[in-house]
């Protein structure tokens, strides 16, 4: 039983300018009088409610900055919200970065194994699934070689056949399909459309809004940290689309 | 806490296999494998019997080197799980901003690595006793059970040690640097290379008590070295010295560990 309920959502943190401040600067700006390292207010998200269920497929657009990738992090438990309430049930298999959470330097045999365990998997249950999983990828010998050496695509294979093959019940995907070849697109599309028909959670990001229609029932349109619109995705895509071209959009075939 | 435990438990086959590959990649390229990190307190050892053994009143090399050798080691366990510590978050900011796992978790993966390069060390230990002072061996043999507890207690040191050094780095940058001075000042006030009594002598006895290596040097090294069971005084400041220093790691992530992704 897949569930995500957030109610009135709010994260609010603060970044300093300069990351980490030396021993030298400290004193520098401390004899000088200046702020040490003043920091900048983020308000990330403010006053966000949803409520999921099993079977729901969520996408997200928006401007860049909007706050599309922190919800997704706080749906995750990455970030822990500053108020409101958040209920979050089922096992939960996300696709934040390409890179994230590869070691570079194993092979993509080994690199399958570790993202099994991270996502709870134990080495009799990952064994079972480790061809299934490579052959969905269709990366062949390249396996063998270590990660550090390949290409953003297939990369992203690799991360998104893993993701997938665990069989999660809340999947999380950032916008990071974009970078598979029209191959890739298509093979995705379909495994997500399998996941879907078992009844499971998405929740995706895209800046492709011809294919988010197809792949979600329901959307968001995220605005400087608050939900703009809500609604089924046909209809959230096009208000987003006028409001950004001010034109009225050509919708794509269904 | 007992729910992070069970959590770390739950996902012990990632950060054991990370600490395998951790282990693979390190000696991947080299010809003498894990001996290369046992080459530098080795030579160290062999230096200071040569070189020293005049200034230090004569000691016989036959009983000096295996008792320099396993506080040279047990020092470099100590040092190494705080120093690496210090980078762990950053090392592994990953997998932290990918999923959200107890943060003990990635400090248990440097600890560990280091924790097999040390009881690798102690084997060449018990190996260097047995062949040079062979009339010892049966008395060693015989209390070496006793080391089980002392090396748990000892880890779990090491552990929260480098939980608190891996949490000040991410506030104060110059933590790694202001240790790394610290440890090279600290190892000339721990009796490695001379015996505790040369402190005691000169009045310093106070710098044992408040030591708290000192405590594993009397389980561990004066164990091996001398064959009699450690006094149940070391254990119970043993325990005492894991307590203060656990409690603390644990007050750290308590306190800091929600909001640590922020700091990042």
């Amino acid at each position: 039983m897949a569930r995500i309920h957030l109610n009135d959502i709010s994260l609010q943190f603060r970044v300093r300018q300069a990351r980490r401040i030396t021993l030298k600067e400290y004193i520098v700006r401390r004899l000088y009088r200046e702020a040490v390292n003043p920091f900048i207010e983020v308000n990330a998200l403010r006053g966000i409610t949803l409520d999921l269920n099993d079977g729901d497929r969520l996408g997200i657009i928006g401007h860049n900055g909007a706050g599309k990738s922190t919800l997704l992090k706080l749906m995750a438990g990455v970030y822990p919200p500053t108020s409101g309430e958040q209920k979050v049930e089922g096992s939960i298999s996300s696709l934040f970065d390409i890179t994230l959470g590869f070691e570079g330097d194993a092979s993509g045999w080994d690199n399958i194994r570790y993202r099994g365990y991270l996502q709870g998997e134990t080495p009799r249950s990952i064994s079972k699934k480790l061809n299934e999983i490579a052959e969905f990828s269709e990366l062949g010998k390249f396996l063998d070689m270590p990660v550090r050496y390949y290409s953003a695509g297939m990369m992203i294979r690799l991360a998104f056949s893993i993701a997938s093959s665990i069989e999660p019940e809340i999947l999380l995907i950032d916008e990071v399909l974009a970078a598979g070849d029209l191959a890739f697109q298509n093979k995705a599309r379909n495994r997500m459309q399998d996941l879907m028909s078992q009844a499971r959670l998405m929740v995706l990001i895209s800046h492709d809004l011809t294919t988010l229609p197809t792949l979600c029932s329901q959307a968001i349109w995220m605005d400087h940290g608050q939900i703009r619109a809500m609604g089924p995705a046909h209809d959230v895509v096009a208000e987003y689309q006028r409001s950004v071209n001010g034109t009225v959009p050509v919708l794509a075939a269904a | 806490m007992l729910g992070q435990l069970s959590t770390i438990w739950k996902f012990r086959h990632f950060w054991l296999s990370l600490v395998v590959m951790d282990l693979r990649t390190r000696y991947r390229r080299s010809v003498l494998g894990v001996g290369w990190s046992l080459m530098n307190p080795i030579m160290m050892t062999a230096v200071f019997c040569v070189v020293f053994s005049s200034w230090l009143n004569n000691p016989d090399w036959r009983q000096y080197g295996p008792w320099f050798l396993a506080g040279l080691t047990l020092f470099d366990f100590v040092r190494s799980s705080a120093l690496s510590g210090c980078t762990t978050f950053f090392r592994n900011e990953s997998y932290i901003r990918q999923c959200p796992l107890p943060l003990a978790i990635y400090t248990l993966r440097t600890v560990l690595g280091a924790a097999i390069h040390y009881l690798i060390a102690l084997g060449v230990v018990l190996a260097a006793v047995c062949v040079l002072q062979p009339h010892h061996i049966s008395s060693m043999l015989s209390v070496l059970w006793t080391l089980i507890p002392s090396l748990l207690l000892l880890f779990m040191f090491c552990w929260a040690i480098s939980i608190i050094a891996s949490f000040m780095t991410v506030y104060f940058q110059d933590s790694q640097q202001i240790l790394e001075v610290l440890f090279q000042v600290f190892f000339f006030l721990t009796p490695i290379m001379y015996s505790p009594q040369m402190l005691k002598d000169r009045g310093l006895g106070i710098l044992l008590q408040l030591n708290p290596v000192c405590t594993f040097f009397e389980l561990i090294r004066e164990t091996i070295i001398t064959g009699n069971i450690a006094p149940i005084w070391a254990y119970q400041k043993a325990i005492i010295v894991v307590s203060v220093f656990g409690a603390m790691a644990i007050g750290c992530i308590a306190r800091l560990e929600r909001k640590l992704i922020f700091h990042l």
